[in-house]
């Protein structure tokens, strides 16, 4: 059965610094990302795995380069209507969180929401039947981040990143933070949204957190320096994980 | 101081621009400080100065010349206190001068020979030309405010009998300068005065002049030159005296100098607020670092003389600055004082000035900012670290609520003004003026009853009333008397507490008399040697007079005087130029003489709708530079404290333009708030605030109306400018990259 590409990126360039000290991190990379896979991309620290997420969900502009984001090359995209497709195209889970300090969990999901539906109230019932798929208790739901677990402030997250329905769920190291056991809770909301068919990117150095994906791609010397298909995840799948082993082995790591 | 400076030094560069932007306000503070000070402190010395120097007599006052004779110089002589006296001759007349700022004007004037020989009274002579032909000397104070030029001719129209002359130059004097008390002076070359005083032979007057000791009352003074007067029946023209010519003659300046000191008050507190909040946003986003330095060994004196010392430093450079600058307007301000003063002088660089603007900013900004930044004693270095920085919301909101109130207070202030002078002239007219009726005749002796039976029968007339202003003496002193058939019917009731006379016995005194003529009590006017005595019934308001004025019936003043024959008449429409040309052509023998005192009404309310138009200005100016101050450092400060939350707001889909809007509309909740509440108090403050200004210069009964619409146009303007400013300030969002924002 032959894959949908939904964001193709080719002859992607990055670097960094000034004239003097420039730093490049990809001169010439070339990525595909399928619809429904949950896509991992790992690498060695500084190798450019956050910087290549941020470019394909159009929250970075690459040096040179074109992406392909289901049809629309967002490289040609002003900031503003770079804003307006990331409202309708991407959600985005960060390793310190970001949810806004002041706002109860719901409004920092109804903030997200009131972007592409202004129905407050079919946003609200949205964020309730999210939060409980990601054990989100209602008594939670109106506190604010900073008088709830890390795990729980994560899992918020993971529901502000999904509320508008996003083609391409993207995660920059969605277990960083968190202790192993709000992190194994976290990654099962991944997985259970992988199960019903969301297209993810998460980037990671973790290799518990990379094993919850379908295809992990390896970032070496600036290019795809690797790619290793896993298929569905399953926990007691021990060829699966030796398999993951065999390819990070192989990548250097 | 050593340990500290490269903390200052730190802190200076870190925050380039806030510290501009406070130093900016401090400026503007220290520049209008000065000026208030440096006038208030050259003014007055400069008028005594030129007082001294043009050896200007401590009391003048004059006699018809045919009461005087030869013993007066010596009886007066004799007064205690009094060094010399000396005689001058004039004549004095109310002479209508014509084109007086494109206008007829009636003013009483005394003209002098120029070439007499003076010691006392000396007239600075700036001469254009030869005093050949028919010359005429000018005060400066008619030359700027009239808009005559030398080289160019005057007018004079005295008895209704037109002379024009050439201004041959201009007299610089102390006696009058300006025409506040109600008196001014005229000046010919011998030849030009004799056929003048030949002309007008009737009003010839001896004027005495005369230095009083250092210790003399002045007050015991004139009552001793007043009781030889009437012992003698000898009626005095005018008497003044130099204290009551200095107040009345320095009230605009006077004024100004309060307006200056209170915007420089407001903008100080705002600039105060914005330093506290400044200090205090400072001290939550700094906190953790200022954990460490405690932790390394800082004292918390240490750390607050590095937070405190560069406010210090700004303040001190913005408060030199501005004061300097001002020096580069204050040319400006004593012009136009001295058009209103009737003297010219230069202001000089002031070091008290300097030094007490320097020390109240300084000290003020030293006190703030410590009290602000002791929150530093209490943090422990542990929790400073941890990154407890609370909640700098609060004093955001008092910020913007002070700015708003603040603003608002100047801005209704201005806006009142220009309501009453632009759309509702009349009630400004009648603060400042007495009766302002359409035109004004003088009939011939005896005529006047068949001219007032002509005018109401007029169609075009509303209302004829009998209505003069004449001459009295009373014990300290003349009065411009205001003799009406009835108070009852005068368009503009100037009595602002008692009532007017109603009955021949009774007298309303102005306000310069009511410290000493309680209601109920007695006083005694004489016209010509003929008393009368009379009971105070209210009190009245005059700026023109310096509230040396009083309200007589035309039974009341018949006891003393002659009958008047001076009728004020008001028209339904603006056309008194017709009505006048027509009765001067058609009634001619009625008419003695006729002013169009519309058109005076209009070129007054020309000039000072001018001046506050100026005023206003200003106001504006400097409200939305304030505004944009302190929106600037609120905004600014919001964008590096929220910088993260704008980038997850963008990683979300929120667009520059969203972020730009949310963050301005964060202000207006507080601002239209306190600006609607301040507009509302405004209904009941500002009637205070008109009353305590303008009682200063004498308009004790302010007929300022507060215009609600207006106060609500302003507030609606004020925050729409607020969130237009805002908008603006908010733009740098826009250029931040989401990405830039996470990766900080």
């Amino acid at each position: 059965m032959s894959r949908q590409t939904i964001i193709s990126a080719a002859h992607l360039k990055k670097s960094f610094g000034t004239k003097e000290n420039v730093q490049t991190i990809y001169s010439d990379l070339n990525i595909n990302i399928y619809r429904g896979d949950f896509t991992v991309i790992m690498g060695s620290s500084g190798a450019g795995k956050s910087t290549l997420m941020y470019s394909l969900s159009g929250m970075d502009k690459p040096d040179g380069g074109q992406i392909d984001f289901d049809g629309t090359d967002i490289t040609k995209l002003n900031s503003d209507r770079l804003a307006v497709f990331r409202r309708r195209q991407c959600g985005f889970v960060f390793q310190q969180i970001y949810l806004i300090d002041k706002m109860s969990l719901m409004d920092n999901v109804v903030t997200a929401g009131v972007l592409t539906n202004k129905n407050k109230e079919d946003i609200r019932a949205n964020a309730k039947q999210l939060f409980s798929l990601v054990n989100i208790p209602e008594i939670t739901w109106e506190k604010t981040p900073s008088q709830i677990s890390g795990g729980e402030a994560q899992r918020a997250g993971i529901v502000r990143a999904v509320i508008n329905h996003p083609n391409v769920l993207f995660a920059d190291e969605p277990t960083g933070a968190l202790n192993s056991a709000n992190g194994t809770a976290v990654l099962d909301v991944f997985s259970s949204l992988h199960e019903k068919g969301q297209s993810i990117v998460m980037v990671t150095h973790d290799k518990k957190s990379a094993l919850r994906g379908s295809r992990i791609l390896y970032i070496k010397d600036g290019k795809i320096g690797g790619e290793c298909h896993l298929g569905k995840f399953d926990p007691n799948n021990a060829e699966r994980c030796g398999h993951f082993e065999k390819f990070l082995t192989e990548m250097g790591w | 101081m050593k340990q500290t400076s490269t903390l200052i030094l730190h802190n200076l560069k870190k925050a380039k621009g806030q510290y501009l932007s406070f130093g900016f306000v401090i400026c503007l503070t220290a520049l209008i400080m000065n000026i208030a000070l440096v006038l208030a402190f050259q003014t007055f010395s400069a008028y005594d100065e030129r007082f001294a120097g043009l050896e200007t007599a401590d009391i003048n006052f004059m006699i018809p010349q045919f009461q005087d004779n030869g013993e007066m110089i010596s009886e007066i002589e004799k007064i205690d206190g009094v060094l010399t006296v000396e005689k001058h001759n004039g004549v004095f007349v109310t002479a209508t001068v014509r084109e007086f700022a494109d206008s007829d004007f009636d003013m009483n004037t005394v003209f002098y020979n120029l070439d007499e020989a003076r010691t006392l009274n000396l007239l600075d002579v700036s001469e254009y030309s030869d005093k050949s032909g028919n010359a005429a000397y000018i005060p400066i104070y008619m030359k700027e405010l009239g808009g005559f030029t030398e080289g160019g001719h005057i007018t004079y129209s005295v008895d209704g009998i037109d002379d024009t002359y050439e201004i041959a130059g201009t007299v610089s004097e102390m006696q009058y300068g300006n025409y506040g008390t109600g008196l001014i002076g005229g000046y010919f070359p011998t030849a030009a005065y004799e056929n003048f005083a030949d002309e007008h032979s009737g009003q010839r007057i001896v004027e005495y002049s005369l230095k009083t000791t250092a210790s003399a009352d002045l007050l015991k003074v004139k009552k001793a030159i007043t009781d030889i007067l009437s012992d003698r029946e000898i009626t005095a023209l005018n008497i003044n005296d130099r204290a009551a010519a200095r107040q009345t003659r320095t009230m605009v300046c006077t004024l100004l100098i309060i307006i200056f000191l209170t915007l420089a008050a407001i903008i100080l507190a705002l600039s105060i607020f914005l330093s506290s909040f400044r200090i205090r946003s400072t001290i939550e986003d700094e906190l953790a670092q200022m954990g460490v330095l405690k932790a390394v060994g800082y004292t918390s004196g240490l750390i607050i003389g590095s937070v405190v010392m560069p406010y210090i430093l700004t303040g001190a450079i913005a408060a030199g600055t501005g004061a300097a600058l001002s020096y580069t307007v204050l040319p400006y301000a004593a012009k136009i004082l001295a058009i209103q003063s009737g003297f010219v002088y230069r202001p000089v660089f002031d070091a008290a000035a300097l030094l007490i603007t320097a020390i109240i900013l300084i000290v003020t900004i030293f006190l703030f900012a410590y009290l602000s930044s002791r929150k530093i004693y209490k943090t422990e270095p542990i929790n400073a670290i941890r990154g407890n920085t609370g909640n700098g919301n609060a004093g955001q909101n008092i910020l913007l609520s002070a700015l708003s109130v603040g603003i608002m207070v100047l801005l209704s202030f201005a806006g009142t003004l220009l309501y009453n002078v632009s759309v509702k002239p009349d009630n400004f007219m009648n603060t400042l003026s007495e009766e302002s009726p359409s035109a004004i005749f003088t009939a011939q002796n005896d005529r006047l009853p068949e001219l007032k039976n002509l005018l109401q029968n007029d169609g075009r007339v509303k209302l004829v009333l009998e209505y003069t202003s004449t001459s009295v003496s009373y014990a300290d002193g003349s009065l411009t008397a205001f003799v009406c058939e009835d108070f009852g019917m005068a368009a503009n009731d100037i009595c602002y507490e008692g009532r007017s006379p109603v009955k021949a016995d009774e007298i309303a005194v102005g306000n310069a008399l009511a410290d000493h003529y309680p209601p109920g009590s007695k006083i005694e006017l004489t016209v010509s040697g003929k008393s009368a005595v009379y009971t105070v019934t209210g009190y009245i308001q005059s700026v023109n007079h310096g509230g040396l004025v009083c309200q007589l019936t035309n039974e009341g003043y018949q006891k003393i005087g002659g009958l008047l024959n001076t009728v004020n008449v008001y028209l339904y429409d603006k056309n008194a130029d017709e009505l006048i040309k027509e009765y001067e052509e058609h009634h001619g023998a009625l008419i003695v003489s006729s002013v169009n005192y519309e058109l005076l009404s209009e070129n007054s309310q020309k000039m000072y709708a001018g001046i506050v138009s100026a005023i206003v200005v200003v106001l504006f100016v400097i409200s939305v530079l304030m505004a944009l101050l302190v929106l600037y450092v609120l905004i600014n400060s919001m964008i590096s404290r929220r910088r993260q939350e704008f980038g997850i707001y963008k990683a979300l889909g929120y667009t520059g333009g969203q972020l730009i809007l949310m963050t301005a509309a964060r202000f207006m909740p507080v601002i239209a708030l306190s600006a609607s509440l301040s507009a509302a108090a405004g209904i009941w403050i500002l009637p205070a605030i008109n009353q305590m200004i303008f009682s200063r210069i004498g308009a004790v009964k302010n007929h300022f109306e507060v215009s609600v619409p207006v106060l609500l146009i302003l507030t609606v303007l004020f925050t729409a400018v607020s969130f237009l400013i805002s908008a603006l300030l908010a733009a740098p969002i826009k250029k931040i990259t989401v990405y830039s924002l996470l990766k900080e």
